[in-house]
């Protein structure tokens, strides 16, 4: 890798001459494990940890947030908060903005830890609109896509740098009235369970019509016998009470 | 008075072992619908706020057929032991009326439990839960109901969201008007509480670390007791219908016997 790292530095220097610092990693987004990995307004990256191992604790690490137009001209020299780079300008009169300065000793390569070690760019809501604070970690203003480095400035020298991470795209969240409704669908116990019952009351409606119709007695009396009929005959009865037995048999 | 043949005594004996299954199930299934009706789980406020309980409605219908069928199931052994038309009559005739409102209860109970699928619990959620900008008592009457129901669910079951917390993310809320998405990625409920009630570790829940916040979603705490509610209405009450078709029949078998 010393190899490659010295004929990358030496093609940079003849690229951009003046401007020939060292670029080692690329920042990625943390794993996806995390829930919040990327959401409407906010993204999480990894600590850019064990990728400037060259430099001073001093030396202060910034994040770059940039639009993808603004990779191409983007320039290292010009001072985080200074107006070209405020988070509240951005992205309407600036391309890019600088935010999450923080030394090199808060980045320490601990390759035995086992902590999460991640940066979450768009947590700080207080300081979004406050124009004395453009360096403000404030949410993303839109889904994106965003491109990141990280830029090692000693003083306001910049000194290391990162390669830009793959665009970053934020979640976009749909209407809620977009959420089908489909019209409720029958399952089939529900249809088996009407279709039986509804079988079953008819064959007792028939069933309640026919014993109403025929099956006033077995004396052999015509279906004129109604109910109303059966009371008189009732009453008929109770006089011939021991009577009819015998006659029956 | 019955013909004493063998045959009408067995009869008998059966529709009276048959009224008084009718009974007990009668009284079952009045306890089951009662059950239902207290709402054990707090689920109410969300099946009012789709403005269709009649799972509901199924389950106080049950309650009074219950009744009824502990009722006439008195009736019938009293008049099969008498032999008597009339009360037999009377029996069959109410009978009849009683299925017929249990048939509209179990009905209603298995086609109301089709209705109630994930979208629209989620389709509610997204559009009423800590909605502010109300437009009538009833609308904030609702709103206050499926907040303060899914502030409990998600506490009591460790869950968020109907699918999961990244139904916050991927629709639109009324939430997510008065709750910015960098402070609030899902509400606060979803975060793993301390005895306190308050998160144990706000960023580590932000973040949305395995452990720190409720990664699953609390459909199934919704479908759970919903599905128990509709089927326990719906199937019980088709199993006692059965029965009684049967009790029935027999017993207009039995009056078409009976003599004057």
């Amino acid at each position: 890798t010393h190899t490659m790292l010295s004929l990358l530095l030496l093609l940079l220097a003849t690229a951009h001459g003046l401007d020939a610092i060292p670029t080692l990693g690329k920042p990625v987004l943390a794993s996806s494990t995390l829930g919040g990995q990327t959401t409407a307004s906010t993204f999480v990256l990894e600590q850019p940890r064990c990728v400037f191992t060259e430099l001073q604790d001093d030396i202060v690490i910034w994040l770059v947030v940039a639009l993808p137009e603004a990779v191409a001209n983007f320039s290292n020299t010009v001072k985080p908060g200074s107006p070209r780079r405020a988070f509240q300008k951005f992205p309407q009169s600036t391309l890019a903005y600088m935010t999450l300065n923080t030394t090199l000793l808060n980045y320490p390569c601990d390759k035995t830890s086992r902590d999460i070690t991640v940066l979450r760019v768009g947590s700080e809501t207080t300081c979004a609109k406050d124009e004395l604070r453009p360096t403000c970690n404030g949410p993303l203003p839109g889904p994106g896509p965003y491109q990141v480095k990280f830029l090692a400035l000693n003083g306001s020298k910049p000194v290391a740098q990162t390669n830009w991470s793959d665009p970053i795209t934020l979640r976009k969240a749909q209407p809620s009235s977009s959420i089908p409704m489909r019209g409720s669908k029958h399952s089939s116990s529900m249809i088996a369970l009407t279709t039986i019952l509804s079988i079953l009351f008819a064959i007792l409606l028939a069933g309640l019509v026919a014993m109403l119709l025929w099956g006033s007695g077995t004396s052999g009396v015509s279906s004129t016998f109604s109910k109303p009929e059966a009371v008189t005959v009732r009453r008929y009865n109770t006089h011939h009470v021991y009577d009819q037995p015998a006659a029956r048999l | 008075m019955a013909k004493s043949g063998g045959g009408m005594r067995i009869l008998q004996g059966l529709l009276v072992f048959g009224n008084v299954i009718i009974g007990m199930c009668g009284i079952a299934l009045t306890a089951e619908c009662i059950f239902f009706v207290s709402d054990p789980h707090g689920l109410y406020p969300l099946l009012e706020a789709t403005e269709n309980d009649d799972i509901y409605a199924a389950a106080w219908i049950g309650i009074f057929v219950g009744f009824a069928l502990f009722a006439l199931s008195i009736l019938g052994i009293v008049a099969v032991i008498k032999c008597n038309r009339t009360l037999l009559l009377v029996y069959i005739i109410l009978m009849l009326i009683t299925y017929a409102f249990e048939m509209a209860s179990c009905i209603t109970a298995a086609t109301h439990r089709d209705f109630l699928t994930p979208n629209l619990f989620l389709k509610q959620m997204l559009e009423r839960y800590q909605k502010v900008d109300t437009e009538n008592n009833n609308d904030k009457w609702m709103a206050e109901g499926v907040t303060k129901t899914w502030n409990n669910l998600m506490l009591q079951k460790q869950c968020c969201g109907v699918r999961g917390p990244s139904d916050w993310q991927e629709y639109t809320s009324a939430f997510r008007k008065t709750h910015n998405d960098a402070d609030y990625p899902w509400p606060r409920n979803c975060c793993v509480m301390n005895d306190q009630g308050s998160p144990i570790n706000l960023d580590g829940c932000k973040l949305g670390v395995p452990g720190y916040y409720n990664s699953n979603g609390c459909y199934d705490a919704i479908s759970g007791p919903m599905n128990t509610h509709a089927w326990g209405v719906a199937w019980f009450g088709f199993a006692i219908l059965c029965w009684t078709f049967f009790v029935l029949l027999g017993t207009m078998f039995y009056w078409s016997r009976v003599e004057y």
